[in-house]
């Protein structure tokens, strides 16, 4: 198993989080209690993927009492040492994934605390842990966060015997609500299911209604690798927090073995358009030396960087999780070639319109309860994260909105959902809360660009659907007619009345069940001036 | 009378035949119709009268568009041909309209919504067999009224119209049969409203003057129309058309005189070349100042007015005149102005001043 637990480190943010915990996702009760469920979530897929596990995670989020509930997640990923239980949960930004340049779900390692921390402050009551690596030997504690000086307490530990592997952890929250909504945690699941076909969910809600989503693929997809920055996507901050983790002795040595595509070269051309020397120990940058060093990476080009540390969810695979949850009639799929923005950092764009079947959502209309309208649905993913909230200030869906979806034959009552999925090694999010991507014009570009040629797919789909509809809608109105002509034929003209009928549907069939229709050009017959219409009848 | 039912028996069975043919060549089976309204009416200036144009509409059963109407058709074709025809009744299109009204089995389809959808059918049987209503044993609108020193012989009854008291003779709508037994009058007059004709009726004014009036009550049906021309042609009479001074009662006055658009097909039984307008002109507002009395036109009558000025048979200087005076002043007027004079201003003032100045519009 590969040792996922040495790089831990260590960052005081505890109290900050607590008085600052709106920015992280824990601002209204709706909101709070999926984002308790996303971080767990968040934390057992990565566990588990990072051991080459296939995941499969028990959810439970039970209704406790008034805005009180308890969130359940077990996964079975390798476990925590009982040693790290402490790190794992009771530390903000103790995680691996913080200064990593690495495409991965979360960005901050402030989610497994952070969810301890909500419950703490909201019930007074610590998480329960119970984690084991399948030895036969199981580890159970209750852990709080001492907020003064970000580090966990733990309590109540137990050893014993047992077989498990893998982690469950349940924290009761307050000041929480579940209710019917797109933002609950059954769509944020439901959502996640999508995103992540290679995982299998047993859900039960609040309503302890059970869902399972199983898993559409049975490979663990790869590793995102791990890769250095591009020297165009760094910013002046950035730079100075990797100068306090870099062995670099020298600033140019810094900057070509922490950056990609930074030559000596390169790197003695930053030189020429800085005032400084840049022998000078990285630790010492000062912020406006660093800020020099960023302007004058503005003016200079570099090789693209790197696109294969992308790992986008791919078309197969997002097929077969389409099949599998949304069962469309139609689906459409499309993974961009990878792309950069803000000059440098890689992307790749995935979309997916899944057309009648589960896709779309219906919308109450009218009074009664059964009547429902179709409506077009738009999921957005920043890598493989379903993000729920902020829709209207994000780049995706500004992009969706900007299609013209009704050029492509697509009203806007359809049965249809629009998923797009950002991948990135740094997701541009709007704010601390990581609901919503930043509108970049590279970004957007890519998405529409993606959007288009899958919703003209569709589009010829959904019109081939509706001639073939009204093919058969006309052939039966038409068919009704039969009997009356024939009659009428039979009367003028005695010919037989079963032959004038058996011909007249022979005539109708062949014309109408082919699926193809005939625009009919009304007549011109009727055309009768206004001034004589009262003289006609009686 | 045989003879004619059977002759549009055999126009009606050999358009059943044609169609039936086609079903079994297995082509689309239609009707061929020709198109009435404007862009198919042309003005025939050696008759004077509105024919129709050459412009011909297919009506395919197995054009979506078209079906319904075709199968309609054929209901009405086959309803005048055995219900009507081969047992010699008349009926009404309002009757024939219930007959044939019935839902499309397996549906909430009705083979008829509204009468107006039967009553097209018959004017499209119409004109693609070349027959009229009246054969087809359909009777139209009856609708209007007239007095004079006319004997007439109708069903084998003899009828005096000048001995029929306060209402006058109701005109049928078929005239074809009326025999005239003996015609005094030197004109007839044809009042658009039914109040003036019995202001008239009540001053005996066609006695006095030694005429026919006719009202047509809005609109002229078929009986009248058929019935000013058979005595407009066959007794050599003129005909002068009392309207409201507005583009209603111009139109009243063009479908009498070149016969109507939407029937252009029936115009040489229909309609009166010779029939000139009488009043109630823009000229007459003036000369007999009633222009405190006119009324301001409204949107729809100026969109009228406008139209007219581009017909064919509107071009004469007098009715460009009369339109562009119209246009104008912006009003128009009702008959009923001149009541503004006294109650027999009409009759002893108005009509026989205007008749005698042959003060027409042409």
């Amino acid at each position: 198993m590969v040792d996922i637990h040495k790089d831990f480190a260590e960052h005081s943010v505890a109290e900050f989080f607590k008085k600052n915990r709106q920015m992280l996702g824990y601002s209204g009760k709706i909101k709070s209690l999926t984002t308790v469920v996303h971080e767990y979530v968040t934390n057992a897929l990565d566990a588990c993927e990072e051991a080459g596990i296939p995941p499969d995670l028990y959810i439970q989020v039970e209704k406790l009492g008034q805005e009180h509930y308890k969130v359940i997640v077990e996964d079975n990923g390798p476990g925590i040492p009982k040693k790290l239980v402490g790190k794992a949960f009771g530390k903000m930004l103790a995680g691996t994934k913080f200064h990593r340049f690495q495409q991965a779900r979360g960005q901050q390692g402030i989610g497994g605390a952070g969810c301890v921390m909500y419950g703490q402050v909201t019930t007074g009551k610590p998480t329960k842990v119970v984690t084991s690596n399948g030895n036969g030997t199981i580890y159970e504690c209750r852990l709080t966060i001492d907020v003064k000086i970000n580090e966990a307490k733990i309590a109540d530990e137990k050893e014993y015997s047992g077989q498990m592997r893998g982690t469950r952890i349940e924290t009761e929250l307050k000041d929480v609500l579940y209710q019917k909504s797109d933002q609950n945690p059954d769509e944020y699941l439901r959502r996640t299911a999508l995103a992540n076909p290679h995982v299998k969910f047993t859900y039960i809600n609040p309503d302890s209604l059970t869902t399972v989503y199983d898993r559409a693929i049975d490979a663990v997809p790869p590793m995102p690798k791990a890769s250095q920055p591009h020297p165009k996507g760094i910013t002046v901050d950035d730079l100075l927090s990797m100068t306090s983790n870099t062995t670099a002795r020298t600033t140019k040595s810094f900057l070509t073995t922490e950056f990609s595509r930074m030559s000596s070269a390169k790197a003695d051309e930053v030189q020429k358009q800085t005032s400084f020397d840049m022998n000078k120990r990285p630790k010492d940058l000062t912020w406006e030396e660093a800020e020099q060093v960023v302007s004058a990476i503005k003016k200079m080009t570099f090789i693209a960087p790197p696109t294969d540390v992308l790992i986008p969810i791919s078309e197969s695979h997002l097929e077969k999780a389409l099949e599998n949850i949304l069962k469309p009639e139609f689906k459409s799929v499309l993974t961009r070639p990878a792309s950069v923005y803000s000059g440098g950092v890689p992307f790749v764009v995935e979309v997916a319109l899944a057309y009648s079947g589960k896709a779309g959502k219906q919308i109450p209309e009218g009074s009664s309860p059964e009547q429902f309208q179709d409506r077009m649905e738009i999921m957005r993913f920043a890598n493989r994260v379903p993000l729920l909230f902020d829709s209207g200030g994000c780049g995706i869906t500004k992009a969706v909105q900007s299609v013209e979806w009704k050029r492509y034959g697509l009203q806007p009552d359809l049965p249809l959902t629009v998923l797009v999925n950002f991948t990135s090694i740094h997701v541009p999010y709007t704010g601390a809360g990581k609901q919503a991507v930043i509108d970049d014009e590279d970004i957007i570009k890519d998405i529409r660009l993606a959007l288009m040629e899958a919703g003209r797919k569709l589009g010829l789909y959904v019109s081939g659907q509706r001639r073939q509809h009204e093919s058969e809608t006309r052939l039966k109105e038409l068919m009704r007619y039969v009997d009356p002509v024939a009659e009428a034929l039979h009367g003028l003209t005695d010919t037989s009345l079963t032959k004038l009928k058996k011909e007249l549907k022979e005539l109708i069939e062949a014309k109408y069940s082919a699926g193809e229709i005939e625009e009919g050009n009304g007549e011109e017959l009727e055309k009768v001036e206004e001034l004589e219409e009262n003289g006609n009848s009686e | 009378m045989a003879t004619a039912s059977d002759d549009v028996r055999k126009k009606l069975k050999a358009l059943g035949t044609k169609v039936t043919k086609e079903i079994e060549a297995k082509e689309s089976p239609r009707i061929e119709i020709p198109v009435r309204g404007l862009s198919n009416v042309e003005y025939d200036e050696k008759s004077g009268l509105l024919k129709l144009g050459g412009q011909v509409s297919k009506r395919s059963f197995l054009n979506y568009a078209h079906a319904k109407k075709f199968m309609q058709t054929m209901l009405v074709a086959n309803f005048a041909y055995n219900e009507l025809l081969k047992t010699g009744i008349h009926t009404s299109l309002r009757d024939m309209f219930y007959a044939l009204k019935r839902t499309l089995p397996g549906s909430n389809e009705n083979t008829f919504e509204e009468q107006i959808e039967s009553d097209h059918c018959v004017v499209d049987l119409e004109v693609s067999v070349d027959t009229l209503r009246e054969d087809l044993h359909l009777s139209a609108d009856v609708r209007g009224r007239v007095v004079g020193p006319v004997v007439i012989k109708d069903r084998g009854d003899t009828i005096d119209w000048a001995k029929l008291g306060s209402g006058g003779w109701a005109i049928p709508s078929n005239v074809e049969e009326i025999e005239f037994k003996k015609v005094d009058a030197k004109f007839i007059l044809v009042i658009e409203k039914n109040a003036a004709f019995e202001r008239l009726h009540e001053d005996r004014y066609w006695e006095k003057n030694n005429c026919i009036i006719v009202t047509t009550q809005g609109q002229a049906a078929r009986g009248p129309r058929r019935l000013i021309q058979r005595l407009s042609t066959e007794y050599k009479l003129p005909v002068y058309v009392f309207t409201d001074g507005d583009a209603y009662g111009w139109y009243i006055y063009s479908v009498i005189k070149y016969g109507s658009m939407a029937l252009a097909h029936t115009s040489d039984r229909l309609g009166t070349p010779d029939a000139k307008f009488l009043g109630l002109t823009m000229k007459d507002i003036e000369k007999y100042k009633l222009e405190k009395y006119t009324i301001k036109a409204k949107p729809v009558d100026i969109k009228r007015a406008k139209d007219m000025m581009k017909y064919d048979w509107f071009q004469t200087k007098a009715w460009q005149n009369e339109l562009k005076t119209m246009l104008e002043k912006g009003y128009k007027a009702e008959l009923e102005a001149l009541s503004s004079k006294g109650l027999k201003f009409i009759t002893e003032t108005y009509l026989p001043e205007k008749i005698k100045n042959k003060d027409f519009l042409e």
